[in-house]
C-alpha cells in the first residue's frame, strides 16, 4: 500500500509537467527554440518545484509547529507570520512597490516573529501558550489593519491584494526557488543538528528538561528556523493554508509511528500534495484557479474522512 | 548534599533542607506544596535557592545536571500518539538488555511495543518507574509512585525501593503512610507551606506524634500504620 502510494507520487511529479493548458510535444523538446521546449523548462518545470518544495516546507513546519506547542492544530499561521507577510504585501502594493511585494511580504513574517521573540523575552517561564495566544492576537490586529488597506485601495490594488491572499505557484525562471531551497537546506540542518532534541519534545518539556534538554532554547531556535523558511515561502507563494494543518496528521494515521521518524515521508507528501492540487488548480477549468482554494477544497474532506475512519 | 537555602513561593514559605545522600519521604496533606517543593528541587521551577554539592542548580550544565536529579511524576504524559513503551524508556539508556530485564521486573515486558498513550494509569505508573530506575540520577524524587497500583504491585515498588542495589539517593513523596513507615526512611513533614518537621522515621511514626499532624485519625497498630476510618 505505501510503496503503491510512493510510486503513483512519484509518477504524479514527473508526469506532471507534460499536462497543461498548452500540449507539449515530446519530439519538440529537443529544440531548445521551440515553444514546447521553453513552456516546460521556462514556466512547467519551475512550477512543480516551487509546489513541491512550498508544499513540503508547509507540512514540516506544520508539524514543528504541532510539536513545540504540543497543540494539533497550530500552524505557522497561527502565529500570524502569514497574515504579517499579507499585510505587508498590501502595503507595498498600495505604496506602489507592487514590484517589490516579495520582499515586503518577508520583511513582513520576520517582523511578526521579531515581535513575538521580543514580548516572550518578558515571560521569564516558558509558556508556549502565550506565545500562542500573542500569535492569534496578532492575526487579528493585521486582519483588522489589512481591511484598512482594503478600504483605502483603488479597485485595481484591492484586486492585487486579494490575489496574493489566494496563494500563487507562478514563478519566472528559478531565482526564487533557489532561495527557497537553500532555506530549506538549511532548516533541515538545523533540524537534524536538534533531532534527539525533538524527539524528546515528543514526550513532555518537564521529562525533556530532565533529561537535560534546553526546551526553551531548542524551542526558540526551532521556531526561529521554521519561520524565516516560511516567510521566504509565503513571500514567493502568497499564503498557502491547510497542507500544514492535514499533512502530518494524514501521514501520521497511515505510517502510525512516531514524529520523529516521520519528518522525510511529511516532507515528501507535502510536496506531493500539492503537486497534485496545483495540477488541478491548472487543469479543472479553462482559467487556472488560485492554489489555495484547491488545497483546501481537496483536503477538508479527506482529513475530515480520516477521522470518521479513526 | 542537596540544599535548599530559604525558597519561597506563592504556597512556599521560607523552605531550607539539607538533604544528606540518603533516603527521604516527604508527607504532608493535599495541596500543601510537595510537589511543588520536588519541582523546584530538580530545577523544573526555576530559582536561585537549590543547590547540589555547592553549586547552584542554575549553574551546572543540562547535561551534567540529568545525572543529578530527576523527578518522576504521578502521570505519564506524552504528546505523540506513536511512541512506544520501549521506545521512552531508550531516551533514560541506551542499554536495550537493561530495558527488557527491567520491563520483565516490572511485568510490563509485554507492552513493550505498545503506545504510551493507551497504557493504564498503573501500567503508566509502572512506565515512569522504569524510567527512574533507568536513568538512576544521584537523587530521584518519585511524587506518589503508588497512588494509580494495586495491592500486588504496591509491594514489588516497596522491594524495588528498599532494595538499595535500585536509585542511588530517592526522595518519596507518598500519602500511604504504611509504605512510607516501612521505608523506614527519614521523614520531612510540610505544614501550610512550611517545613514542620525533620527527623527520623521512628521519631515521626511516634504514636503521640502521629496524633498531632492527623488528629488521632492514625493508629499504629502491629507495627502497621492504619487508617481509622
Amino acid at each position: 500500500m505505501k510503496k503503491l502510494i510512493l510510486i503513483c507520487s512519484l509518477l504524479l511529479v514527473f508526469v506532471s509537467p507534460f499536462i497543461g493548458e498548452v500540449d507539449i510535444d515530446l519530439h519538440k523538446l529537443t529544440d531548445a527554440s521551440s515553444i514546447d521546449y521553453r513552456v516546460l523548462v521556462n514556466l512547467r518545470i519551475p512550477h512543480i518545484i516551487l509546489a513541491f518544495l512550498a508544499g513540503g516546507i508547509l507540512s514540516l513546519s506544520g508539524v514543528v509547529f504541532q510539536v513545540i506547542f504540543r497543540n494539533p492544530i497550530s500552524t505557522p499561521y497561527t502565529l500570524g507570520v502569514a497574515s504579517g507577510a499579507t499585510l505587508f504585501s498590501a502595503i507595498a502594493i498600495i505604496l506602489g512597490f507592487g514590484a517589490y511585494s516579495s520582499l515586503f511580504a518577508f520583511v513582513g513574517a520576520m517582523s511578526t516573529v521579531l515581535i513575538l521573540f521580543a514580548v516572550a523575552m518578558y515571560i521569564k517561564e516558558y509558556s508556549p501558550n502565550s506565545l500562542l495566544l500573542i500569535g492569534i492576537a496578532l492575526s487579528f490586529f493585521y486582519s483588522a489593519t489589512l481591511m484598512v488597506m482594503f478600504y483605502i485601495s483603488t479597485l485595481q490594488e484591492s484586486y492585487e491584494i486579494l490575489r496574493f491572499t489566494m496563494g500563487s505557484l507562478d514563478t519566472l525562471g528559478y531565482k526564487h526557488i533557489s532561495i527557497l531551497f537553500v532555506s530549506i537546506v538549511l532548516f533541515a540542518i538545523v533540524l537534524y543538528r536538534y533531532k534527539q532534541e525533538f524527539r524528546l519534545l515528543l514526550t513532555s518539556y518537564e521529562f525533556a528538561h530532565l533529561q537535560g534538554i534546553k526546551v526553551k532554547q531548542v524551542s526558540y531556535i526551532l521556531l526561529f528556523g521554521v519561520s524565516i523558511v516560511i516567510g521566504v515561502c509565503v513571500s514567493i507563494t502568497g499564503p498557502i493554508g491547510f497542507v500544514g494543518l492535514v499533512i502530518p496528521h494524514i501521514i501520521k494515521a497511515i505510517y502510525k509511528q512516531s514524529t520523529d521518524k516521520l519528518l522525510v515521508e511529511m516532507f515528501f507528501y507535502g510536496g506531493v500534495f500539492l503537486v497534485l492540487c496545483d495540477l488541478i488548480a491548472r487543469n479543472m477549468t479553462q482559467t487556472q484557479i488560485p492554489i489555495g482554494i484547491v488545497t483546501s477544497f481537496i483536503g477538508a474532506p479527506f482529513f475530515i474522512y480520516l477521522l470518521v475512519r479513526k | 548534599m542537596l540544599h535548599i537555602d530559604n525558597y519561597s513561593n506563592h504556597i512556599l514559605h521560607n523552605i531550607t533542607l539539607k538533604i544528606a545522600d540518603k533516603n527521604l519521604v516527604l508527607l504532608g496533606s493535599n495541596g500543601v506544596g510537595k510537589s511543588t517543593l520536588a519541582r523546584v528541587m530538580c530545577g523544573l521551577i526555576p530559582s536561585n535557592c537549590v543547590s547540589i554539592s555547592g553549586t547552584k542548580l542554575q549553574d551546572i550544565a543540562p547535561s551534567k545536571k540529568r545525572e543529578l536529579i530527576n523527578y518522576i511524576p504521578t502521570k505519564l504524559d506524552i504528546y505523540d500518539n506513536y511512541i512506544s513503551l520501549k521506545e521512552f524508556l531508550s531516551f533514560s539508556t541506551d542499554d536495550s538488555l537493561q530495558i527488557d530485564k527491567l520491563t520483565e521486573l516490572l511485568g510490563i515486558s509485554h507492552l513493550e511495543q505498545n503506545s504510551c498513550t493507551t497504557l493504564s494509569s498503573g501500567e503508566a505508573q509502572l512506565t515512569l518507574i522504569a524510567s527512574a530506575l533507568l536513568h538512576n540520577a544521584r537523587y530521584t524524587i518519585l511524587d506518589e509512585p503508588t497512588s494509580n497500583l494495586d495491592p500486588n504491585y504496591i509491594k514489588t515498588i516497596f522491594e524495588i525501593l528498599s532494595n538499595s542495589n535500585y536509585l542511588q539517593n530517592k526522595i518519596v513523596i507518598t500519602h500511604n503512610l504504611d509504605f512510607a513507615y516501612k521505608l523506614g526512611y527519614d521523614v520531612v513533614y510540610l505544614k501550610d507551606g512550611r517545613v514542620d518537621f525533620t527527623g527520623t522515621s521512628q521519631e515521626f511514626f511516634d504514636q503521640s506524634n502521629l496524633d498531632r499532624y492527623y488528629n488521632k485519625h492514625i493508629q499504629k497498630i502491629n507495627s502497621n500504620i492504619v487508617v481509622s476510618l
